[in-house]
């Protein structure tokens, strides 16, 4: 264990009834950072999350803070707090005294209990608002409260459960924002468990992606996007053209017949013959526009445009089988006519633009391979 | 009130107007409907009625109204047996809500934190207690004293009684204790209470309104008793219901009269403030 780390799971597995719910997850939270615990739902991200909250003792394995061992501590013995999907604001107590609560048991004194509960509605922006009850307030408010009571115990870890899910578009993107503000302010570790990708881009340090209970990657968010380890993160983050195929001879044979060159070094990473998933962002794709001979191409049929203002959505079907979804940003003068649906075009990509995912680091029931929208 | 519940709450009341003033003028309703709901009043209500004005008769009969007096409620108050009865009720009926109130809470935590099929099962054999025939249960309540060579007395009688009422604060508190946010418990844990700590700082907070209601209809349920009572009671003063039954032996007087009326007013005012409590946690859980 590093010096650095204010928290770790070792090799953590947690069953619930015979199902497995956390697989053998190790993990390592540093000091100050925000770290996003990223997978989509039932892939045991709420259950490592309690496990680190002291509301689920794992079945094997360990986990520390701070260096110590506290695997079985119960919760109101551990140094972390914990902001609730539903808020679970204590409803019979105003503001002030949701917030009060964590000092009042540890039996901190009254003055000092005054100063740290008003310092920490300065915070969330809620001075004014001390003295109203949680149901006097929007949902937002609310949100800054559950914060705030936590916060205010200033945790070794701080623990959010999803909990900008109930807010909607655009309070979540300024909440977003205000989340980060307060976590670089307080320099409080944060450990955010979030199913929404571009939240989890947008705010942390690192993303640690789950799925099925197994930690897929852990990574700053452009390592995450950039350098994704298999098809799973490639798909779950960001929207990706997923498309199988076998190596043979220095290149990756695709479906429709359509042959990939690989470089020197990756050719050789890869066995004849072996199954590999070729990951392609969508804005690494053009359409119509001449392209180096080195490029792959590949002929096409457009299926669906959608418009995105910034951007235009492109779905195509090439080689009968192939779905590639490509975005056309709209650089000015361009001329947008030219995508209409069942129009045949051109499609070509850089071989050094596309991934290519060795099918066996994959986990079983993953999605089939396809373009995924985000 | 803030603002944001104003507009909230304005906004509720708003859709609930509207849509009554959508019912009434989408049906082409009947006219005559509230000659029903008058008749039904009446039926429900004339004997209450005539209990309430013979008790204020002048003569001593049960049957024929003459004069106006308030000799039967000074009987009533003042003899002895009557008084010595009606303390006996009361105080039965508190024990009895007293006892209902801690063991009924603590029963339905039980069945809201034991394994599900558990507490299934518990919860199936409360329902059946509190549907099965009271003669039945007083029979067998009495015969199961007698076995254990216990002496019938008030504290039979308020044995009995929990074990009518008890299921009833059981069933009801953990119907509320369902609507708590499992949450908040993990939340005040997390803020450092222990679990019992917890229970008490948050969870208690929102079932006060749902267990006074339930211990208030316990209370009701106890002073009114007649058939449990009956068949419990031995030695000492008898409850209320009892000596009156036990009256219609020795001849009745008006004095039963003024003795029903106090007892209605003494269990509606209960029944009163038990379902002011339940309207107070329905708005207050409707806000969470």
């Amino acid at each position: 264990m590093s010096s650095e780390a204010q928290a770790s799971l070792q090799s953590v597995t947690k069953n619930f009834d015979g199902a497995i719910a956390v697989d053998d997850l190790s993990l390592e939270i540093m000091r100050g950072e925000f770290l996003s615990i990223l997978g989509p739902s039932g892939c045991g991200k709420t259950t490592t999350l309690r496990m680190l909250g002291g509301f689920l003792i794992p079945d094997v394995g360990e986990i520390f803070l701070g260096g110590v061992n506290v695997t079985g501590v119960p919760p109101y013995r551990r140094d972390v707090n914990t902001v609730f999907q539903s808020y679970a604001l204590f409803e019979h107590l105003d503001v002030a005294d949701n917030v009060a609560f964590g000092l009042r048991r540890k039996r901190v004194g009254k003055p000092e209990i005054a100063k740290r509960v008003g310092e920490m509605l300065d915070l969330v922006g809620l001075r004014e608002r001390a003295r109203a009850k949680p149901a006097e307030l929007s949902g937002g408010q609310q949100q800054r409260v559950a914060l705030a009571r936590a916060l205010v115990n200033m945790p070794a870890v701080l623990l959010l459960d999803e909990p900008l899910g109930a807010l909607d578009l655009k309070l979540r993107r300024e909440m977003q924002i205000e989340l980060k503000r307060i976590q670089r302010e307080v320099g409080v570790t944060f450990v955010f468990v979030t199913h929404d990708q571009e939240e989890a881009l947008t705010m942390s340090d690192r993303i640690a992606v789950m799925n099925h209970g197994k930690l897929q990657q852990v990574g700053r968010p452009a390592e995450i996007y950039e350098a994704p380890v298999n098809e799973f993160v490639a798909g779950f983050i960001g929207a990706s053209n997923l498309l199988p195929g076998t190596v043979t001879g220095g290149h990756v044979a695709l479906s429709g017949g359509v042959q990939m060159r690989l470089d020197g070094s990756r050719a050789s990473a890869f066995r004849d013959g072996e199954e590999v998933v070729v990951s392609v962002r969508p804005e690494k794709l053009t359409i119509t526009q001449p392209t180096p001979d080195t490029w792959v191409h590949v002929d096409g049929r457009i299926v669906d445009v959608v418009y995105l203002g910034a951007a235009t959505n492109v779905t195509l079907e090439a080689g009968g089988d192939l779905h590639l979804l490509a975005i056309e940003f709209h650089a000015s003068g361009r001329q947008q006519d030219r995508l209409a649906p069942g129009t045949e075009v051109a499609v070509s990509w850089d071989p050094e633009d596309a991934l290519v995912l060795s099918n066996s680091r994959q986990v079983a029931d993953d999605p089939p391979p396809q373009p995924k929208e985000t | 009130m803030s603002a944001v519940a104003e507009e909230r709450s304005g906004g509720l009341g708003l859709i609930r107007r509207r849509t009554r003033q959508r019912r009434a003028e989408t049906f082409d309703r009947p006219r005559f409907l509230w000659i029903f709901t008058i008749l039904m009043l009446v039926f429900l209500f004339v004997p209450v009625l005539v209990v309430i004005l013979y008790s204020f008769n002048g003569q001593p009969s049960l049957v024929v109204m003459r004069g106006f007096s308030t000799q039967w409620y000074h009987e009533a108050i003042t003899s002895g047996t009557w008084r010595g009865s009606l303390e006996v009720s009361i105080e039965i009926a508190l024990v009895t809500m007293a006892a209902c109130a801690v063991g009924g809470t603590l029963l339905a935590f039980g069945l809201d934190r034991a394994n599900r099929h558990l507490a299934r099962a518990s919860e199936s054999m409360l329902v059946l207690r509190l549907v099965s025939p009271e003669t039945a249960t007083a029979v067998a309540s009495l015969l199961l004293f007698t076995q254990l060579g216990l002496t019938l007395s008030s504290e039979t009688i308020v044995i009995a009684h929990i074990a009518v009422c008890l299921p009833f604060v059981a069933i009801v508190v953990r119907s509320r204790l369902a609507l708590v946010n499992p949450e908040l418990e993990d939340s005040a844990m997390d803020l450092g209470a222990t679990r019992l700590r917890a229970i008490w700082l948050v969870v208690m907070p929102l079932l006060w309104p749902t267990l006074a209601a339930a211990s208030m209809l316990c209370f009701v349920l106890s002073f009114d008793d007649f058939i449990t009572s009956l068949f419990t009671s031995g030695v000492g003063t008898p409850p209320l219901p009892v000596r009156i039954y036990s009256m219609l032996r020795t001849g009745v007087t008006p004095v039963v009269n003024a003795i029903g009326v106090v007892m209605m007013l003494i269990a509606g005012g209960a029944l009163i403030v038990a379902l002011s409590m339940m309207r107070v946690g329905r708005s207050r859980s409707s806000l969470s």
